[in-house]
Formats: structure tokens, sequence, C-alpha cells
């Protein structure tokens, strides 16, 4: 199987090359604004068509674990919260609530009033009635995150923060079964369309959460008549409902008759000048003009692409080995432009990084000659090399401990640990790893070693390889590798067994806490995979969970920083850049970084002027 | 003849049990854990536990293997860990699109590397046989990614004439508009070693002394080619194509990821990639099994194009 993933893998390079000799044609600038669908449909209904570079695994939101079962969830269900389309950063909005969450009780208690007349798309489980969205459906939606049998993904966002609601999952396990009508002491509904949540410690950032899209809201006669079957059922009220579901081959999505709908009312974000032409286009607009969207599972990155250019597809992530000729230069191809194509680029809110093992006897802790060695590996790797051969320029650096587009990220810090060879060598000289007769260096008390890096040995493996080794090399460090599944790797990263290894964090939601929590010592066997274990670090952190976003935590944030590279516990890596290729007919379209599924904000000109 | 069926089915037994057991012990030796897959980004020891014990991992390994056992007779695999579809629904609706492209391609290879190996094999030593069997050298030396790329960027998005990937609703939409490019590459990978396999196979025979004898007859060469060679040349050919049958079970997996084909190949791939031991049971008993019947198959096969092929 790995050669079969090598394979795959090596095919995109070369793809790359063979569609290099499709770019050419006239050079036109200008996107034409009369351009029209090719799907015309007899009804006169929109249609806008989507591909998941990975097929879907269902859609029930508890359980889904995947990105892309995750955008047709976020089109299906409404969250009680979700986010302004347009604003930079990620701003929160109500989405079916009267306002914003009432926050009281330093930060332990949200008054959330829910709309009225949100109403689920219809099904036989309501018995042929309207079935109105009601604060007990969100109540009984956070209580299934705690159900076993479900195998839920995403107990986390929740776990331990409600008041009662552990105790009461606790109760359901030594009784064997859980009572779905007991009430639940954080979780409370004083009427139909209000829901207190009490939380068990200060948290400000709670509303994160609630626009999750694991916290979307269920009906519970539905999930009832599918006990074993709901990801296949999925029932919601937002503005889309699942028609026609072959896996592998393609997701229907048509527009819920019972959805409320609005008006689109955004302001432009004042970050991106595109934004102006959006509202221009769409201001004072129906929302959910889009009456159908198509997705269609494309694995493989040429096909994807050709189905684009062939007009198949009306957006597209732009695979990334294609961008040496869809973006030469930096600058949209000719032939893309003549078709009117536009692009959007943006850093997706995420890093990589290589962690070192905490509690390795060579690499990790925090004596100085550990500390030392950690930062000349730090110093030794050439990120901008990553960015312009493996990522083909379509990546930047990440400096801070939370990503660009994330609140807490600081725009202008400079990190101290950049690539210095020189002073690698130097650092490692000064704390006694002296060279041996190879060549390579020994730790200070003569003993060999090497940095053993633990990957899954697909083909971007093999490039990080090289490079690492040739890093590694540059300041005397031998090089080894370890391939093993991807499942093992977790299970050994579980139990602080890997070394080093590189690992990647996407946002779940666009705020530090969820970054910053990747350090703290008590997620060590949960998503502190280095388990790094830092008193300074996780004192600062604990402070800095009690905060609202603002001054005061980015403060904290940069002396989480700091202590952070004092001990280098990681070498950071790269954001990397998501490209979006829009064909002309697509209107308003802004691929958002937190939301999934935008479709109900745009249009498509069918040249009926609808 | 029915005794030696009844033989032959209960050898399945033995050998299924061997299976079996190879594929029990390769899940768990070298199969990775698919809790740890299944738990999500951020999950403890505790949810770990749970989703072990939600897909039966966390039994002791001989009841593992009695489930197992249990499934393959049933065939009933349950549901796949990843998706909880029904193993069962995932063949009944992705084999069928396998099938589309795999039996259409398996009778037409057949019938074009056939028909070539014997106009060759009968102008051995010409230019159209030296012609065939280099272009047959060079076409079977490029791999087949190679084919998958040139011709899905040629045929279907410069020149328009099939669609760049897809997959319709209808029978012969699909057999027609869809398989037609997956048939038409993968037909163009399998002809060159077939062709030159079979050509071989008709060698063999053309130089005995039946044809010679059945050309001093004075039979026509179609019917020493047609019938005498080609009947003679049967055998190992009915072998080669039922080594092939087991393989339309697994689909053609690159090909139906370039064209993004619904079919069984895609399905396979992805249960590795999860660790789907369900899915992954499940084709592996049912490949080994058709392997089995296409053996039984074959030999019924030698004895009807062959009588004095003995069934012992």
């Amino acid at each position: 199987m790995p050669r079969l993933r090598a394979h795959l893998s090596l095919i995109a390079a070369f793809c790359a090359v063979l569609t290099m000799a499709g770019c050419g044609g006239k050079q036109d600038a200008s996107p034409t604004a009369t351009a029209v669908s090719p799907v015309q449909s007899a009804d006169g209904k929109k249609v806008l068509r989507l591909a998941f570079p990975v097929q879907e695994s269902g859609f029930d939101p508890v359980t889904a674990h995947d990105l892309y079962s995750s955008i047709v969830i976020d089109g299906i269900f409404d969250t009680l919260l979700t986010y302004d389309y347009l604003a930079q950063p990620a701003k929160i909005v109500p989405k079916i609530t009267e306002g914003m969450p009432t926050i009281e009780d330093d930060g332990k208690r949200y008054t959330i009033k829910l709309k009225r007349g949100i109403f689920f798309s219809p099904h036989e489980a309501f018995g042929g009635k309207r079935r109105e969205l009601v604060a007990q459906d969100v109540v009984y939606s956070f209580k299934r995150h705690f159900d076993d049998s479900l195998k839920p993904v995403w107990r986390f966002l929740i776990d331990g923060k409600i008041v009662g609601l552990n105790e009461w999952y606790e109760a359901g396990k030594k009784a064997g079964k859980l009572d779905w009508d007991a009430p639940i002491e954080g979780l409370s509904t004083p009427d139909s369309h209000t829901l207190v949540i009490q939380l068990t410690r200060t948290d400000y950032n709670f509303n994160y959460v609630l626009a999750h899209v694991a916290m979307a809201v269920m009906a519970r006669e539905v999930v009832e008549k599918y006990p074993n079957d709901v990801q296949s059922h999925p029932v919601g009220s937002s503005a889309y409902m699942l028609k026609e579901w072959i896996r592998g081959q393609r997701i229907i999505l048509e527009k819920n008759p019972n959805w409320a709908g609005g008006t689109w009312n955004f302001q432009p974000s004042g970050k991106d000048p595109y934004d102006e032409t959006i509202v221009r286009e769409m201001q004072g607009k129906p929302l959910g003009l889009i009456d159908r969207v198509e997705i269609y599972p494309i694995e493989e990155e040429q096909s994807r692409w050709l189905a684009f250019k062939n007009k198949q597809l009306d957006v597209v992530n732009m695979p990334g080995n294609f961008a040496p000729q869809a973006i030469p230069g930096g600058r949209l191809a000719p032939d893309l432009v003549a078709m009117g194509v536009r692009r959007q680029s943006f850093v997706d809110p995420e890093y990589t990084y290589l962690y070192f093992q905490w509690n390795d006897p060579v690499w990790g802790g925090s004596e100085l000659h550990k500390v030392a060695l950690r930062r000349a590996v730090a110093m030794a790797i050439n990120r901008q090399e990553e960015i312009d051969v493996i990522r083909k320029g379509q990546a930047i650096k990440a400096d801070f401990l939370v990503p660009v587009g994330v609140a807490g990220h600081n725009e202008t810090y400079a990190s101290s640990v950049t690539y210095n060879p020189a002073l690698a060598n130097a650092l490692l000289d000064r704390f006694g790893y002296k060279r041996g007769p190879d060549g390579f260096r020994n730790t200070p008390d003569g003993k060999p070693f090497s940095f053993k890096i633990t990957r899954q040995g697909n083909a971007i493996d093999r490039e990080f390889d090289e490079l690492y080794k040739k890093n590694v090399n540059a300041i005397g460090i031998r090089f080894e590798t370890e391939t093993e599944k991807f499942a093992d790797s977790l299970k050994r990263e579980k139990r602080c067994q890997i070394q080093i290894r590189g690992a990647a964090w996407i946002a779940d939601y666009p705020d530090g806490d969820n970054f910053m929590q990747l350090l703290y010592s008590k997620n060590i066997g949960e998503s502190n995979n280095g388990c790094y274990k830092s008193a300074e670090f996780d004192r600062l952190y604990e402070a800095s969970a009690r905060l609202p976003d603002g001054p005061e935590r980015n403060a904290l944030y940069l002396e989480m920083q700091k202590q952070f590279e004092a001990d280098t516990p990681w070498v950071m890596g790269v954001s990397r850049i998501r490209n979006q290729m829009i064909h002309p007919w697509v209107r308003g379209y802004k691929k958002h970084p937190i939301l999934l599924a935008e479709w109900m904000y745009l249009d498509v000109n069918t040249g009926k002027g609808k | 003849m029915t005794a030696y069926i009844i033989r032959r089915l209960w050898q399945i037994v033995p050998t299924m049990a061997g299976v079996i057991l190879l594929i029990f012990l390769l899940f768990n030796v070298v199969g990775g854990d698919p809790a740890y897959l299944l738990a999500g980004k951020i999950s403890n020891a505790e949810q770990i536990a749970n989703i072990r014990k939600q897909l039966g991992i966390d039994e002791p390994y001989w009841y593992q293997l009695l489930l197992f056992v249990k499934q393959v007779v049933t065939f009933d695999f349950g549901q796949s860990w990843s998706t909880n579809e029904a193993v069962s629904s995932i063949f009944a609706t992705r084999l069928p699109n396998s099938l589309l492209i795999g039996v259409p391609l398996l009778i037409l290879e057949t019938i074009i590397a056939i028909a070539i190996a014997l106009v060759v094999a009968y102008k051995r030593g010409s230019l159209t046989d030296r012609s065939v069997m280099v272009s047959c050298t060079v076409a079977q030396s490029i791999s087949i990614l190679v084919y998958i790329i040139v011709l899905q960027y040629v045929l279907a998005y410069k020149l328009g004439w099939f669609p760049v990937q897809g997959w319709g609703n209808g029978f012969f939409e699909n057999l027609f508009k869809y398989a037609a490019l997956p048939i038409i590459i993968a037909l163009a990978v399998s002809l060159a070693p077939n062709i030159r396999l079979y050509r071989t196979f008709l060698l063999d025979e053309v130089n005995q002394d039946y044809v010679r004898t059945a050309r001093a007859k004075g039979l026509s060469e179609n019917r020493v080619m047609l019938v005498h060679v080609l009947r003679n040349a049967a055998i190992p050919i009915i072998t080669n194509l039922m080594i092939q049958l087991p393989g339309l079970l697994v689909g053609l997996f690159l090909i139906e990821r370039f064209f993004s084909v619904p079919g069984i190949g895609r399905e396979v791939i992805l249960a590795v990639e999860r660790s789907d031991f369900p899915v992954i049971k499940a084709i592996t008993v049912y490949v080994a099994l058709a392997t089995m019947l296409a053996n039984l198959l074959a030999d019924l096969l030698y004895k009807a194009v062959d009588p004095r092929v003995e069934l012992k």
C-alpha cells in the first residue's frame, strides 16, 4: 500500500508537467461579468457544482471525523452562532439566536435566546407537521456527544465544561443507559426558546464552541427513527437538505423549503479589495439564491483540475501540484485569465510543526544542553527551501504559536529562532556535542545519537526526509527515519513514545486557545503530542484561558511564546496557502477560513435574471 | 464429474480456514489500531478504550476469530468501521460499477488479443509480427499511470471525446459515456502482455505435426488456425482468463480513482487507508473464494475443450 500511495502522489507531479502544455491562449485580464453558468436547468434552478478531494463518511455532526462530511453538515444543520461572511479576522455573529449570548457570572453563564420560526426541513419523522427548532433540541444535541455507542469525536469541545453534563454521562454509564430526559443543571431551558448554559469555569470564548459545526442542532425524533444510521438521514434547519447521496459518487443538496431565509447584508472587511465587488454584487439580495448544490468526490488532482477547467465544476481548491502552471510567478496563468477565472488566495488558519519528545533521553527535557540541541536543529531546518521546493511557494513561515487569521495572532512578532546553520553549529560546539571520527556529533557524554523522525512514508514525507537529512547533516547530526502506519504513530504519540515527528494543526475555531492548548501539560496523551511539560507555560496558559480575546490575553500569549522559544519543544513550520479558483459566473464567492459551507451567500449567473 | 466437483468444493473449506487465519493474524500484527484513527483530533485513553469496545477489538483474540468465522459463514461482515455503511451494501452498490468496466474489458481484451496473436503467430517472423512485438514491448514498458494521465488529458480534456471523470445513473449511460475511456485505457495497458502470451501459446501449436497434417489434407488456413490451432491452445488461454476473473472483484483501483468511478477498487484503497477491517476482511475472503471457484471452473473448461483431460 505505501507503494500505491507513493504512486498516487508521484502522479501529481507528472500531471503537473503534462498539463503545462495546455497553458496558453490569449490574455484577458478582466473576468467576464456576463459569463453564464453552463448548467441551464429547465426549471431555472441555480446549481453550484463542487468537488471533494476525499470521500465523505457520513453526516452525523457528532460522529463526522472528516472535514468534507462536516462541510455538508454545515450546509444542512444550524449552529447557534456562525461567522460573519466577510469580516477579517473571523467574527462570530448570531445564526439562529436573537442577538449574541448574554455572558454573565464571570464568563460562566451564557443565556441564549433562540429565534422563533426556525423549522427543520420536512421529514416523515415529524408526522407531516412543520417542526420548530427549540431549546430542548440544543440540549439534546449537546448530550449526544456523550453517547459512547456513537463513537463521538467532538466531545472534547464540551467535555468537563458544562455543569452536570459529565455527571449525567457518568450516571448513565453506571446505569448502563443514558437517561435522555434527565435535566442537566448546566443546560437549562426556562422556556422553549431560551437556553442557559452554566459552565464549570470561566470561559469567555465559549461562543466559538457554539459556532462549531459539531454543535449543530438535531431533532430527537429523527435520531430515534434511525438509531444506527443517522448519518445517512441528516435533517437540519439550515438552508439546504440532503436530496440524494450516492456514496463516493455524488451528494445532492436542495434548498430546504422550511428554511427561514434572510437578506444578504455584510460589510467589506477593509482588508480585501474584492470584498467591495462582492458587496456590490450581493447586498440586499435574498440569501439562498443557489437552489441546488452538487458535490462530487474526485480524489485525483489531475481529474479535479481538468474537471474545473472543463467547466464541470464551478469552484475548486487548486491542487498544490498545479501551482507552477496555474499561478506562474504568483499570477494567474493566461489561459485561466482568458476563461475569466478568479483566484482567491488566503493563508489557512493552521500551521505545521516538528515536535521533539519531551521525555526522550537525548532530545527532551529542560537541561540546557538539550535545549541547545533542539534550538540548533530549529536553526538548521531551512523552512524557506520547504516553501520554495516542497510547497511550491504556497505557504508562509509560521513563527507565532497562534497562526494568521486566529484571534491572538501577533502580526509583528519576529521569532528569535531563525535559519542559521553556522550559529547552530557554534551552539552545539559550545554545549559539548563534539564530532566523532565519522564527522557526526555525539552527546556531551560521548554517545552517538541521531535525529530519528517517524513518518508514514508517502511521497511528500520522502521530500521532507531529503530536506531534513541535508539540514541536520549540515550541523553534524545523523539522520534516521522510521516508517509506520498512521494509526500506530497516533498510538505511540499518545504514550509519549515518538522521538520526533511532523504534525499539523488547523483551527477547530479561530481562537488562540485552540492552538495554545497543544502545549498544555494536562493535554499530554490527548493533543500535546510532544508531551511538552513546562510549569511556567502551564501557569500562563491557565491564566490566558480565563480571559477573553484582547490585549491582556495577547500579553500572556507573548510570554507563552517566549517560554516556548526558550524551551524550543517544537520546530515551527509553515502555514499553507489555499488557492480557490472560481469561474466567473459564480457571484459573491469568498472562501471563509472557518465557515465550511458558504453556499447560502452565493449566486450563480444563469443569464436568466433571477 | 459430480464427485470431482464436490471434492473440489470440500477442499475450499481448509483453504478458506487458512485464509481466515492469515487475514486475522495480519490485521492484528500489522494492521494498526483503527480506534486511534476514529477517535478524532483530540481524544483521551478512555475514549480510545470506548471505541475499541464499540468495534469489538477489545475482546479476546479467540472470540474475535470466532466472530470472523461466523461472518464468513453467514456472508455478513457487519458495517464499515469508518463510514458505518453495511459491508454488504458497499459490495452491492460498488461492485456493479467495477464490473461495468471489468467485464467488457475482459471480453474485449480476450477477443482482440487472441485475434492479433493468431495473425502474428500465422505470420511469424514477418514485418507485421516484428512490428507488433516491438509495439507490445514498448507498450508494456510504460506505466499504467502514464496511459491514464496522457489519455485522460488528450482524449477527454483536449479533444473532449469523453468526460474527464464522473459516473451517471443508467447502465447504458455509464457503459457508453463514462466507462468508455477507462475501458480504452485499461485495454491499452492489458493488450500488449496478453498478445505476447497468446502468441507464445499459439506458436507452440503452429509447429505441431497435426497442423502440418491438416495443411497437407488441404484445409484452409482459416480452419487450421481458428479450429485446430486455437482449440489446442485453448487450455493455457483459459488458465490465463481464469486467473484474471477474481481480479474483477477488486476492480481497477487506479482507473476508478482517476475517473471517479464509484467502484470497489476505490473502496479497497479507502479501507486500507482507514484500517477498515470489516471491508478488508470481506474483500479478501471474496477474492480467495473467487480464486478457488475460478480454478475449479478452469479445470471443468479444460475437460470441455479437450476430452482427453481427465478430472481425478
